[in-house]
């Protein structure tokens, strides 16, 4: 069978209906781009002979999910879009306008040389508790690499890791931090790059055995989506536990004992793709937010499972309809009379501060923007403590 | 011969600015001053074009050494080129540090427009500085099949 109709079968999307909904929702679509999910579709069932639509299509999806979260019949498209995009770099290279020259993708392939003998630790602070051997690990990510990248504009995405392993602590956890491990591999995964991507993972895994890790905890709703979905699709017989550190925490917070000091601001709260439309998590981020109290919360007009899109994924096509969107966004953000947006993944992060500091924007859609663990993690208290 | 040429080959690349730099290195090649082997140069009008994922990109596709060549902070045709060529310089110096890769493969230095002896001396004692760190393993590196020398 033709490798096309094998992925058209395996994420049903013969079951669509034309519909539709798929291309109205589309945050590509909903910023003038002449972009439809729907036509994708149909030119790749009946009009396959349209390569260069196919081709541009394929690489122009931003894998935000929306689409399958509206369709009425169950196509599986981000799986659609991830497939192809594989199936296309092996045939005819690697497509796709790479954000800040494709300077993420080119550390993270640098990462799949086995020699590699990183220096990704030496930002962790005395303060901090963390043991040399142990059955938990915290998989700290990129977030070194993007702060050194991103100091620019002043994205600060260490202290995430840093304010986790304050929480993780506060829980009397003192995880295990892995020299060499690499890059979950996302963006590569989600460009096409599948034979790096793959290369990652078992490099990853080879780094938890051998460390003797039984769980990892994990911030970032990206590596998270890796090493929950793809990594055991990689490494038949992986068999590490892969710990939401939200979930955690939502877990510790129940059984009492723990509570937040006040905060007295007004929030709102960014769904990232990977960690609500992906893994499902719309609760825990508002559950443990609503905890905080004198906070006040407001919901975006668009949340939960119709969270926009903060413009781009994967670092690549960021163009002017991403900057379109992630104003959007933060327009829909400063509308609820929040003072703090809060997201819950360190590209929402970069994405949004990226547009908060367009000068062209001139300040309009100024707003702060923050981790829900720096939040967490700066309000936590013992109970009557 | 010079010191250390009997040493490993490395792979070098420069990264030359169009005006001082490339005037010198020119001037150089005119004067049939000798140069460093295996080092190659890429010509592009101003280092302020260059970014962090340029830099990047040479080393992942299997360069041991980069030096940037600038003009002086004051001479730059356009403007901001050699500060930014020192910001990037910084950051993918620390980029390199977090990766394992010793911070010294990547250089930058300036040059006025008559400096070629200085610039040939700054090209030779980079070449050395290479050598003596060596290549960085031989075979597959950094995730791409490097093309024998």
């Amino acid at each position: 069978m033709n490798e096309i109709d094998r992925i058209i079968r395996a994420q049903a999307l013969f079951q669509c209906l034309e519909c539709g909904k798929c291309s109205a929702a589309c945050p590509r679509r909903l910023t003038g781009k002449d972009y439809s999910p729907r036509l994708l579709a149909h030119k790749v069932i009946a009009e396959r002979e349209d390569e260069a639509f196919i081709e541009n299509a394929v690489w122009d999806c931003l894998s935000c999910g929306m689409c399958s979260e509206r369709c009425p019949s169950g196509v599986k498209f981000s799986g659609f879009i991830l497939e192809m995009r594989s199936l296309l770099a092996e045939k005819k290279g690697l497509k796709g306008y790479r954000a800040h020259d494709g300077a993420v993708h080119s550390w993270m392939r640098m990462m799949t040389a086995p020699e590699l003998r990183q220096n990704r630790l030496d930002w962790v602070p005395k303060t901090l508790q963390v043991a040399d051997s142990g059955e938990v690990a915290f998989f700290v990510g990129c977030a070194p690499y993007f702060d050194v990248f991103f100091s620019g504009i002043d994205v600060d995405t260490l202290s995430i890791a840093k304010d986790s392993i304050r929480l993780l602590n506060f829980m009397d956890i003192k995880p295990v931090l892995l020299r060499d491990e690499r890059c979950c591999g996302h963006d590569l995964l989600w460009t096409g790059d599948r034979e790096n991507f793959e290369r990652l993972c078992r490099l990853n895994c080879e780094t938890f055995r051998s460390a003797g890790v039984r769980e990892i905890i994990v911030s970032c709703p990206e590596c998270y989506h890796v090493l929950s979905e793809h990594m055991p699709r990689v490494v038949p017989g992986f068999d590490i536990k892969i710990t939401l550190l939200l979930d955690l925490l939502q877990r510790e917070m129940r059984k009492g004992g723990m509570t937040f000091r006040g905060l007295k601001r007004r929030v709102t709260y960014q769904d990232p793709c990977r960690l609500g439309r992906m893994a499902g998590r719309y609760a825990a981020p508002r559950e443990l937010l609503g905890l905080i109290p004198e906070m006040r919360f407001e919901e975006m007009e668009n949340s939960g499972p119709s969270a926009l899109c903060c413009g781009n994924c994967g670092f690549i096509n960021c163009d002017a309809h991403s900057k379109q969107i992630q104003v959007l966004r933060l327009q829909e953000a400063r509308a609820t009379g929040a003072d703090l947006l809060v997201t819950a993944c360190p590209k929402c992060l970069i994405h949004l501060t990226c547009a908060v500091r367009d000068p062209l924007r001139q300040g309009s859609v100024k707003m702060e923007i923050r981790d829900i663990l720096s939040v967490l993690a700066n309000q936590i208290a013992w109970y009557g403590g | 011969m010079r010191k250390n040429a009997g040493k490993k080959r490395v792979r070098l690349l420069g990264i030359c600015c169009n005006w001082s730099p490339f005037a010198c290195y020119n001037a150089a090649g005119m004067n049939r001053l000798a140069m460093p082997p295996d080092f190659r140069l890429m010509r592009v009008m101003c280092i302020g074009r260059i970014n962090q994922a340029l830099i990047l990109r040479a080393f992942e596709y299997g360069a041991d050494g980069v030096i940037l060549l600038e003009c002086l902070d004051d001479d730059c045709r356009y403007g901001p080129g050699p500060g930014v060529g020192h910001e990037n310089v910084r950051r993918v110096r620390r980029l390199l540090h977090l990766l394992g890769i010793d911070q010294e493969r990547l250089v930058e230095c300036s040059f006025g427009a008559h400096e070629k002896e200085v610039l040939v001396e700054t090209l030779w004692r980079f070449a050395d500085e290479i050598r003596t760190l060596g290549p960085m393993t031989e075979g597959n590196v950094l995730g791409v099949k490097r093309p024998a020398l």
